[in-house]
């Protein structure tokens, strides 16, 4: 599938394998704990003994927190997006397909929940779905993982539904579908066996896009917040060394490097893989 | 010109397909509908070739969309050999369906691109489960061979990597698969080069003789039509003209439509040239189709009789019917 | 008499992963002044590539044209593009197959007619409007006034088409290349359309290159016409002449593919056996002997050159119809 990408394509696809990876392999490299301070190196800069990318003020190493904030970050964007796709690509595909009311009734819905900005109902989804009924007791560390990726996934599921729901308008106008109705197949085989794979590809090269776009707005949150407080991902990260910026500014410019240069990846493998299925609908 | 009248209907053991005051209607927003297709009907016989002919608007696809109910007429009946089609379930018309099978325009759209030809072909095979995996390809083979292509060459390939006239091809073939008595080819050539016009009809007429098939052929192409039907019906704004054989028609047209429609067609022969052209104007909107005879807007010899009342179909000739208040001749 | 338009060993190429595509080799042709020339050929006889490649639109990095076109007494081949640039719309000129496209959906047909008059001929605002008013009346558009005001979309195909000739005659052109003008129309229209292109040649002493793939629409409309097969001329000749004589195994296969009005029915259609041959790797020979019923083994080995009969018309068979070379 990459056979024919540019260089800076494949570097994008091999730096998201690589951060994928390190997520994955986090615990068992030979780093140290990343929710250990170091007293005796406090701010340290890049290459210092024992702590390759520094540390922040508190002695937190930096490169440990990044592979495991890594593991957060990426989680919560590649579970809303993926559940967050099914569902609108689900939805977006059954109401194009039958048309008619239903079909304006889930066009309407997107709608409206696209013209709200994605952070604004972030934030306002986490609001209400984090707060428990005695304001003074924390929320659990879980419980907002959980939150979290529900309000992602619901802001997620219009912006695939729409892509979904356009592409199965086109499709089925084609007259192949029409074809199968002749020959008798039931509406939901006609879906399960062209129009779904169909529509698949463009659903993929816009989810690549989205995870980059959940990463971001996972670190805008968190920014604000209302994202992940405790144990870390890389807005947390971010938001914790914000006070420091003066004295340690690297510890920021890491955390932030490593999101910019995920979401730049995600960003170029989404547009490629977009630009070679316009190839190949071109082609028909 | 109306498309009332049932007098060219011949009845009997022997219609395959009987189609009865047909009306296809649209909403086109604004509570304004589109009169697609008003009060049409025909019968079409074993064996037979009905070539339903007509310029773009005037209902022909829609009415053998209609047909195959794909979308169900507004209202009238479709009776294919004892069975009105408009009547049935989902499930009784889907196999129905098997029966009567269609042929499309777009050779290339009608082939879903992401399926080998194997895939392609074998599908009607399988959505009604004839046979085992082994009886099905087998199948698929007799089938592409059938149409003139060689299995070997063409089962693992993709629609897009064939030109227009073999995707059609591939397109009868897998039509034929259900072993269909009845084909209904909406312009199955008008997109094809003038040179794979003349081998696909000429299939198209093999697969006939071969299979005995009953077919309904539309298109806008009058010299397409003379060369492979037996019974010719022309249609304008969804209504019906003139019925009749292709000789009788194109020898002695009865109805100014059909005449003009018949001079207009450019001929390959510079000694013949036409002094005047045969039609002017565009033809009127289907959201407001004109009272009384809906050609009378511009025919040469239209009366204040045509504005008021709609002509129905009566004998002028042998086996020639005619919906005109001043038919030609 | 020199001709407007003068096609000397124009030769197209493209660039493809599998080599080299020629899609037009070493055409010749002529289009007199006040003349209509028809080309007539199938999809892959170069047609289309030969008149934007004559018009200089091929302007694609893996496009490449060779040979001279000779446009008025200009130079095209060697001329820099803003002196090519010049001559479209007021020397030459086209119109296209699928109007829909042509036209810009988002833009009023009086915007779209007024563009080319108030930029080519520097003409205000409301006197480019006025023109093109009576240019949409010269195309015999019912109402003008009122169409100037309607968007692409709410025009049937033949409107479409009127619009669109009244665009490419704004300026007054010599030459009009029209593109498969009628094709995707329907008979009745087609009719009338070519009528229109008849009398407007006659009003304004255009010439016309019509590139069609129907031998029935060259036969009433044009002067002189050149067949094509595979990137060749493989015939050329007054129309008259041609039907009259034909010499090419090719065009009298074509004639007798094309079902006819007048033919009795329930006769089978003649069929040309067969496919084009690869553009990529041409065979040695002609392009057609797979295809002739009278093929010799000559016509394998050897590529026939275009040769002349007394009276002008020239062919490119080893055997041609009518007789030795």
């Amino acid at each position: 599938m990459l056979a024919r990408a540019d260089t800076f394509t494949r570097v994008a696809a091999g730096w998201l394998a690589f951060i994928a990876a390190l997520a994955i392999v986090g615990p068992v490299l030979p780093l140290p704990d990343f929710a250990e301070a170091d007293f005796e190196a406090m701010g340290v800069g890049v290459f210092s003994p024992g702590h390759l990318l520094g540390t922040d003020s508190n002695g937190y190493d930096l490169l440990a927190n990044v592979i495991a904030g890594s593991r957060l970050s990426l989680l919560i964007a590649v579970v809303s997006v993926g559940i967050g796709g099914a569902l609108g690509a689900a939805i977006g595909i059954a109401s194009a397909y039958r048309r008619g009311r239903a079909d304006y009734v889930v066009n309407t819905a997107f709608n409206i929940v696209l013209a709200i900005p994605n952070l604004v109902l972030g934030l306002a989804l986490v609001a209400v779905l984090a707060t428990t009924a005695d304001p003074s007791i924390p929320v659990a560390p879980a419980r907002r993982v959980v939150v979290l990726i529900v309000s992602l996934t619901i802001v997620i599921v219009p912006i695939l539904g729409r892509i979904a729901r356009g592409a199965t308008l086109s499709w089925t106008s084609r007259e192949f579908v029409v074809a199968a109705k002749t020959m008798g197949m039931k509406d939901l085989d006609i879906i399960r066996r062209h129009i779904v794979p169909n529509v698949l590809p463009a659903i993929y090269a816009v989810g690549v896009l989205a995870v980059g776009v959940v990463i971001v707005a996972e670190g805008a949150l968190s920014l604000l917040g209302v994202g992940i407080t405790e144990g870390t991902s890389w807005g947390a990260m971010i938001s914790r060394v914000r006070g420091e910026i003066e004295y340690t500014p690297h510890a920021m410019i890491v955390p932030v490097v490593a999101l910019a240069l995920t979401v730049i990846a995600c960003n170029q493998v989404g547009d490629y893989l977009r630009s070679r299925l316009d190839l190949r609908e071109s082609r028909l | 010109m109306a498309g009332g009248g049932t007098a060219h209907m011949r009845g009997g053991a022997d219609a395959v397909l009987e189609a009865r005051n047909v009306v296809v209607e649209f909403k086109a927003g604004g509570g304004r509908k589109v009169h697609a297709v008003s009060n049409v009907s025909f019968d079409v016989l074993r064996g037979e070739t009905l070539a339903i002919v007509g310029e773009s608007g005037c209902g022909k696809t829609t009415l053998g969309k209609a047909v195959l109910q794909v979308p169900p007429p507004t209202s009238g009946e479709v009776v294919f050999e004892g069975r009105d089609l408009t009547r049935l379930g989902t499930d009784e018309l889907r196999e129905a369906r098997t029966a009567i099978q269609m042929i499309f325009q777009d050779p290339i759209s009608s082939l879903d691109p992401r399926m080998t030809v194997k895939q392609l072909v074998e599908e009607p095979l399988w959505i009604w489960q004839r046979g085992d995996e082994a009886a099905r390809a087998a199948r698929v083979n007799a089938l592409l061979e059938n149409v003139g292509l060689d299995p070997a060459l063409v089962l693992d390939r993709r629609s897009y990597e064939f030109s227009g006239g073999q995707c059609q091809r591939i397109s009868i073939a897998r039509s034929l698969a259900l072993e269909p008595r009845m084909l209904i080819c909406d312009e199955p050539v008008s997109a094809l080069d003038v040179s794979i016009q003349a081998q696909i009809l000429n299939l198209l007429q093999d697969m006939k003789d071969r299979f005995g098939l009953t077919m309904i052929f539309i298109s806008h192409d009058l010299a397409v039509v003379k060369a492979v039907s037996n019974r010719i019906m022309v249609m304008y704004l969804g209504k019906v003209c003139e019925v009749g054989t292709p000789d009788a028609i194109y020898a002695r047209p009865a109805h100014h439509y059909t005449s003009a429609l018949i001079n207009s067609v450019p001929v390959p022969d510079p000694t013949r040239a036409r002094a005047t052209i045969p039609l002017q104007g565009e033809p009127p909107s289907p959201l407001a189709p004109p009272s009384g005879c809906r050609f009378r807007t511009r025919c040469p010899a239209a009366t204040e009789l045509c504005t008021q009342q709609e002509p129905q179909l009566r004998e002028v000739g042998p086996g020639q019917f005619v919906a005109c208040h001043h038919p030609r001749g | 008499m020199t001709a407007l338009l003068a096609l000397r060993d124009v030769s197209v190429a493209f660039d493809t992963p599998r080599g080299s595509l020629q899609a037009v080799r070493s055409v010749d042709l002529d289009v007199p002044a006040g003349e209509s020339v028809g080309v007539v050929g199938e999809s892959g006889s170069g047609k289309t590539v030969l008149c934007r490649g004559a018009m200089g639109l091929l302007t694609t990095s893996n496009a490449h044209r060779t040979g001279s076109v000779v446009f008025d007494g200009h130079d095209l081949s060697v001329a820099p593009r803003d002196v090519v640039r010049e001559q479209f719309g007021t020397g030459m000129s086209m119109i296209f197959q699928d109007p829909m496209t042509a036209l810009n959906p988002v833009r009023r047909i009086g915007a779209q007619v007024s563009e080319a008059l108030r930029v080519r001929l520097g003409m205000g605002k409301a006197d480019a409007m006025a023109r093109s008013a009576e240019l949409l009346r010269l195309v015999r558009i019912p109402d003008p006034t009122e169409m100037l005001r309607k968007f692409p979309y709410q025009l049937s195909g033949g409107m479409r088409q009127r619009v669109m000739i009244a665009m490419a005659i704004a300026c007054r052109p010599k030459l009009l290349f029209a593109d498969e003008p009628t094709t995707a129309l329907d008979v009745t229209v087609q009719a009338q359309i070519l009528e229109l292109l008849r009398d407007l040649r006659r009003e304004l002493g255009m010439s016309m290159v019509l590139i069609t793939h129907d031998l029935g629409v060259v036969a009433g409309n044009t002067d002189r016409v050149a067949v094509m097969y595979a990137g060749e001329v493989v015939e050329q000749a007054p129309t008259r002449a041609l039907f009259a004589r034909m010499r090419m195994p090719y065009t009298e296969a074509l004639l007798n593919s094309i079902p006819k009005v007048d033919q009795p029915s329930g006769q089978k259609l003649q069929v040309i056996e067969g496919r084009l041959p690869d553009p990529v790797n041409r065979p040695s020979g002609c392009g057609f002997a797979d295809r002739c019923p009278y093929v010799q083994p000559k016509c394998r080995a050897e590529h026939p050159p275009l040769a002349a009969d007394p009276d002008g018309h020239l062919y490119r068979c080893w055997y041609p119809l009518g007789g030795a070379r």
